[in-house]
């Protein structure tokens, strides 16, 4: 409605007992910006979703449009096509769930010749989580994403049982992550983020290593290693015995871990970990994260990215504040 | 913008079909008349004590008030879960999933072979070819259960006007056995002409009507179930291994294959 067309209206209302009613202010107040930036890359918002948990991103895209999110991490990707371990890959647990699907996925050729290419229409950051189990698989897969420019930015999973060092992980020593991360710093031109296991001693000394390697931003956590049993059949839930432990049961893990690593290097953090609501994203960001990765509360609620973007939105008016940078690492410690 | 397919929905009727079996009516919900029989919703709690969704088979929907009806039987925390809501009561449906039952040609019988809680996506399926004018005599209705109260249902399934063959382990009603075994005479007689197999129910069961539907030759298709973390393709938690090599996902795939598809 019009200016003018509002005056009658308005006089009319002058010879009424009405409540008095502030007028609307006609310059709406600024709109909360959620954008967010991360190694020179602008992100609409902090949402991101977690590898492992949406898949390639066509599945997801059936129930809310992908250019809602900030970014996404796409399932980890090696060089060869793994099937994965046979079910039951999953267990329930009561505030989470335990997985070991085993790294399957349709190997780095076919995600590049045929996944990664669903992404080009859409407006948000592609992550490209890669995983080896040698550093030369590393490299080479990283390096065939090179060519790739959908491919915006790899997230390294360095949870991944290391068959040199007899299945230690990678991310368990300082070292071997700024070793691996120096090598695909080589053969990839754009930021590479690190995703730290939470299954160490000292994951602060862990960070510094991937910050010495080059990394352009440090994601934690991955999953804690866990393992359930059925009393009666005396079987572990998972064919691999143990498996992954994810969901709202890690979500204090993961905070206090992210703050310790926020507070040890000058790189961005991003938060992953039980995130399952903007409540809980403001908690990550909070504690130092730039972005939050939602994972696998997408199982409950797919379209939990949508709500927490509203729901960020409101919190920032609430406390008014204009951009939702302005609370990164803003936690007041004790 | 895409839709968003989950919605909340009220329990408008809860019926108690006995021996841990109940009949659980929810709406109104949209997207009722989208629903196929063999499909799914999976369904989140508001307050829960589980963690994950729980998958259900559609049992039934009315596209007039859009409503939907699941049977279910309490086996566990999930189905314990369902069974404990009451009228009013909200849940969450993501759906409907997963792959329908295909029609079968006209000339072509319907064989629905249903073990235990494996009869509600046979019980939509016969619905629903009788309201796409199969002739009801002509629909084949195989149902299995360990006794008399497993069979659940029967007036519904008996006005439906269908050929309803009940089986139970002891005898307490119908024939005495298996479900596979009219199955397997009425292939081996030929009793009907050009049989199609429709089977839902406990995996073993599934296994014998699979090798009964390779051995006779006879087309058919198995509804299964897995747990499912997601229901929509991404958590790859659900797979099967296929005969041809390779996995499928129940709930993206599936959860109807065809007979001779799936490694059981």
């Amino acid at each position: 409605m019009s200016k003018a067309n509002n005056k009658p209206d308005m006089l009319a209302q002058k010879h009424m007992i009405t409540k008095s009613k502030k007028p609307k202010s006609k310059t709406p107040k600024t709109k909360p910006d959620l954008s967010v930036e991360i190694a020179g890359y602008r992100f609409k918002n902090p949402i991101w979703t977690a590898s492992g948990t949406c898949g390639y991103g066509e599945e997801l895209d059936t129930i809310f449009d992908l250019n809602r999110l900030g970014g996404i991490v796409t399932k980890s990707i090696t060089r060869q096509p793994r099937p994965g371990h046979p079910t039951p890959r999953c267990a329930e647990e009561s505030s989470g769930m335990l997985n070991a699907i085993g790294l399957a996925n349709v190997g780095v050729e076919k995600y590049v010749a045929e996944k990664l290419r669903f992404l080009d229409e859409y407006d948000i950051g592609v992550v490209v989580n890669v995983a080896g189990f040698g550093f030369d698989e590393y490299v080479e897969v990283c390096a065939m994403l090179a060519d790739c420019p959908r491919a915006d930015m790899i997230e390294l999973n360095i949870s991944c049982p290391n068959v040199s060092t007899g299945g230690i992980e990678f991310g368990a020593s300082a070292s071997d992550v700024e070793r691996i991360v120096k090598a695909v710093k080589k053969v990839f031109p754009r930021p590479i983020i690190p995703k730290l296991s939470p299954n160490v001693t000292n994951i602060a000394g862990i960070a510094k290593g991937a910050e010495a390697g080059g990394a352009d931003a440090i994601s934690l956590i991955n999953t804690l290693i866990g393992m359930s049993v059925d009393i009666y059949t005396r079987r572990p839930g998972l064919t691999n015995n143990r498996g992954g432990l994810s969901g709202p049961a890690i979500k204090p893990i993961a905070l206090s871990m992210v703050n310790r690593v926020y507070d040890v290097v000058d790189v961005p953090v991003i938060g992953i970990g039980g995130a399952s609501s903007a409540e809980d994203v403001i908690q990550f960001m909070l504690c130092g994260a730039s972005a939050v990765q939602l994972g696998t509360a997408l199982f409950i609620q797919p379209d939990l990215p949508i709500t927490v973007e509203r729901d960020l939105k409101k919190y920032l008016t609430s406390q008014g504040l204009t951009s939702i940078t302005e609370i990164i690492g803003k936690i007041e410690k004790y | 913008m895409k839709p968003i397919i989950s919605a909340d929905v009220d329990l408008l009727k809860r019926r108690d079909l006995k021996n841990g079996y109940f009949s659980l009516t929810f709406g109104p919900f949209a997207r009722a008349k989208q629903c196929r029989p063999g499909q799914f919703v999976h369904i989140g709690f508001k307050q829960s004590s589980v963690f994950y969704r729980r998958a259900f088979s559609i049992a039934n929907t009315n596209a007039d008030d859009k409503s939907l009806e699941i049977i279910l039987k309490v086996v566990g925390r999930g189905s314990k879960q369902m069974a404990d809501l009451r009228i009013g009561d909200s849940v969450n449906f993501l759906g409907p999933l997963g792959k329908p039952f295909t029609l079968p040609n006209k000339k072509q019988t319907p064989i629905l072979v249903a073990g235990g809680v494996g009869y509600p996506p046979l019980f939509y399926w016969a619905n629903h070819l009788i309201a796409r004018g199969w002739d009801p005599k002509r629909i084949v209705f195989l149902y299995g259960g360990q006794s008399s109260p497993d069979i659940v249902d029967r007036a519904r399934i008996k006005r439906m006007g269908v050929k309803f063959i009940p089986v139970t382990d002891d005898g307490s009603f119908g024939e005495r056995g298996r479900v596979t075994s009219p199955l397997v005479r009425a292939l081996a007689e030929n009793t009907y002409e050009s049989p199609m197999i429709y089977s839902c129910g406990p995996e073993a069961m599934l296994k014998a009507v699979d090798q009964i539907g390779t051995e006779f030759e006879t087309p058919g298709e198995l509804a299964m179930e897995a747990p499912m973390p997601c229901g929509f393709g991404i958590c790859l938690g659900c797979i099967v291994p296929l005969r041809a090599g390779g996995t499928a996902r129940v709930c993206q795939e599936g959860p109807t294959f065809s007979i001779g598809t799936v490694k059981l």
